[in-house]
């Protein structure tokens, strides 16, 4: 069930903050998104996942209304005329960009908000107070007046979600936020989402850290090349995982490769690759087969087992499978 | 999807204006700050600035009294002469040069999309990018020409002063319109900066900003003497260094106007479609 489907069999009070109704978008040859749709509701964080170029960005922009969509609907806050450039829904609109090249590097991080704040309609003295009530809530306070080109990668982030914030907007787009930021920024920025997102707003968190997102995120959508790969809940992304892969160093007579793969057999559920050197192996096992059972029957088999190692999280299993390995699935069927 | 820049209902929209025009000191300090933060460049802006008042001043002395001219029976000297032609210049300078030169700096700088996505009209964006320079540039000039009267003593007609103000009110927003189709272009190019450099600096040798036009060639003379630039510096002249008055002043005014309606009109209209085009193609980020 698709994502505007399922708001319709939900609450049928309930209107999405954010929705977008099979939204296309190609630069010259390439297609950017192709018949995009998803709902975020009020109040939720949804993920927006994929790797590079998968098309996050190009969404993000869309609807933020700085990149327009060849063919699709987008609206914001239930609005009718879906206009993102009307002065309401600009006002409705956070947007954390993923670059740091948005803000004046000549003036300190109080000037730059209480600019914004300006632009956005509030008068000198509310913009200096709001921008000191963000600075406050991202922890930038005592750098306040700190010129912006003395801030650090992370600092500039925190920043830039102290603007998106500005206006308490009902709508939050995130893109790439904890990209090159060390843990600690990183849980910073998504605790001020968090935070953001339980007052109510709507956020749209974009990202290809796919471990980030457990525990934060309450729905994701996964694109590939512009196409939506999955839709659903952390937990059943986890489960489309076809297997939980362990990367095990194993020393033998003869041909390993084909000793092990003779001792797993009988186990149905495994899969054997081949590293280079001839000793490391990828083990994939599917979710009925015990570990301690494989790593039991290559003892058996007269195989050491040296090492063994889990080689990814289940999310990021789920991930490379939908992405990457989906991605040769649609080569082999000459999608 | 709509493709239109801000649009409001028309219930409301004086308050719009009223919200918008409150923005323009926000500009105002913010190119303030940044202009201050760069300290040395005042300083080197008014070094400059006496620098060419001294070189004018020495050119001035070999050149013939009589060279420039007369306006309105008064002779003026050389750096009399040459004192309003900046003066006026400086304006054709923030208008022609400074208003796309901000937009690009903007859009350079990754700032152009972070405005556009508050509730700030276009208008507003290319307004508020040239307040502070239009604030900064007339007080700049009243000190230029103050400071040659007092160290060169120059001469002028301060009862003109009216007259030239009510010419620069015309004049300013056709360079200015001039300038925000020079954005669009940017905009839509990426290039071009160049271009406009040398049209610019074309336009203020050929209106006779160093020299009386009757030194140019035929054609050329021809061909400035119908430029807004060479009627606004002439009209300037005239009030400033002879004695027209507010009646003298009106016939150029009036041609000023319609010029600067075209000019700023066009300039708008192609500023607009330059970012709604940029925006539909996703390309507002790129340079």
């Amino acid at each position: 069930m698709g994502a505007i489907e399922q708001v319709a069999a939900g609450d049928a009070a309930a209107i999405p903050a954010i929705e977008a109704r099979r939204v296309s978008r190609s630069f010259g040859a390439k297609q950017a998104l192709r018949e995009v749709s998803l709902a975020v509701m009020p109040g939720r964080i949804h993920a927006l996942l994929g790797p590079n170029g998968a098309g996050k960005t190009t969404l993000l922009r869309i609807l933020t209304g700085l990149t327009g969509p060849d063919t699709g609907e987008v609206r914001v806050l239930g609005s009718g005329a879906g206009d993102l450039m009307s002065r309401e829904a600009r006002r409705s609109i956070g947007l954390v960009p993923s670059g740091d090249r948005t803000f004046y590097m000549r003036l300190s991080g109080l000037e730059n908000l209480r600019f914004f704040a300006r632009m956005h309609g509030l008068s000198k003295n509310e913009a200096v107070a709001r921008s000191w009530e963000v600075l406050h809530d991202v922890g930038l306070e005592d750098a306040a007046r700190q010129v912006m080109g003395t801030y650090s990668h992370g600092m500039q982030k925190r920043l830039s979600v102290a603007r998106a914030l500005l206006m308490s907007p009902p709508i939050l787009f995130v893109d790439e936020a904890t990209h090159d930021l060390d843990p600690q920024a990183a849980r910073r920025v998504q605790e001020l989402v968090r935070a953001a997102r339980d007052r109510g707003t709507a956020v749209m968190w974009a990202t290809q850290r796919i471990d980030e997102i457990r525990g934060f995120a309450d729905r994701v959508t996964v694109l590939r090349e512009g196409t939506v790969r999955f839709e659903g809940s952390v937990p059943q992304l986890m489960a489309v995982t076809i297997a939980r892969r362990y990367l095990v160093h194993l020393h033998g007579e003869g041909d390993v490769l084909a000793v092990a793969g003779a001792a797993l057999e009988d186990l149905g559920g495994v899969a054997l690759s081949s590293d280079a050197d001839g000793e490391h192996f990828i083990v994939a096992l599917r979710e009925e087969v015990v570990l301690g059972r494989a790593v039991a029957a290559l003892d058996a088999a007269g195989l050491s087992v040296l090492t063994c190692r889990e080689e990814r999280s289940e999310i990021e299993a789920a991930f490379l499978f939908l992405t990457e390995e989906g991605a040769a699935t649609d080569r082999e069927e000459g999608r | 999807m709509s493709t239109a820049g801000i649009r409001e209902p028309s219930v409301g929209r004086l308050a719009v204006v009223r919200a918008e025009s409150a923005k323009l000191s926000a500009f105002l300090r913010r190119d303030f700050l940044v202009a201050w933060s760069y300290r040395l460049s005042f300083v080197t802006d008014w070094a400059s600035m006496i620098v060419q008042v001294i070189v004018f001043n020495f050119v001035g002395k070999i050149v013939r009294v009589d060279a420039v001219g007369t306006f309105g029976g008064s002779q003026p000297t050389y750096m009399e002469y040459v004192a309003v032609g900046i003066a006026i210049s400086s304006f054709m300078a923030v208008g022609l040069g400074r208003v796309y030169s901000v937009i690009r700096q903007e859009q350079l700088q990754g700032t152009l999309e972070s405005l556009l996505l508050t509730p700030t009209a276009y208008t507003t964006i290319q307004m508020g990018s040239v307040v502070y320079d239009l604030v900064y540039v007339p007080v700049r000039t009243f000190i230029f020409l103050g400071l040659t009267t007092v160290v060169f003593g120059t001469s002028f007609n301060w009862s003109g002063l009216g007259p030239t103000l009510a010419i620069l009110l015309v004049f300013i927003p056709f360079v200015w319109g001039l300038g925000v189709l020079a954005a669009a272009w940017t905009l839509t190019f990426k290039r071009g900066t160049g271009v406009i450099g040398i049209v610019t600096t074309f336009v203020t040798i050929g209106a006779g900003t160093y020299f009386p036009t009757s030194v140019l060639p035929s054609w050329a003379e021809e061909v400035f003497r119908f430029s807004p630039v060479t009627i606004a510096l002439k009209a300037a002249r005239e009030a400033l260094l002879g004695t027209a008055g507010w009646a003298d002043t009106l016939p150029s005014i009036l041609v000023l106007v319609p010029c600067a309606i075209v000019s700023l009109s066009v300039g708008v209209f192609a500023f607009r479609q330059a970012l709604e085009r940029e925006r539909r193609r996703g390309t507002l980020g790129l340079y």
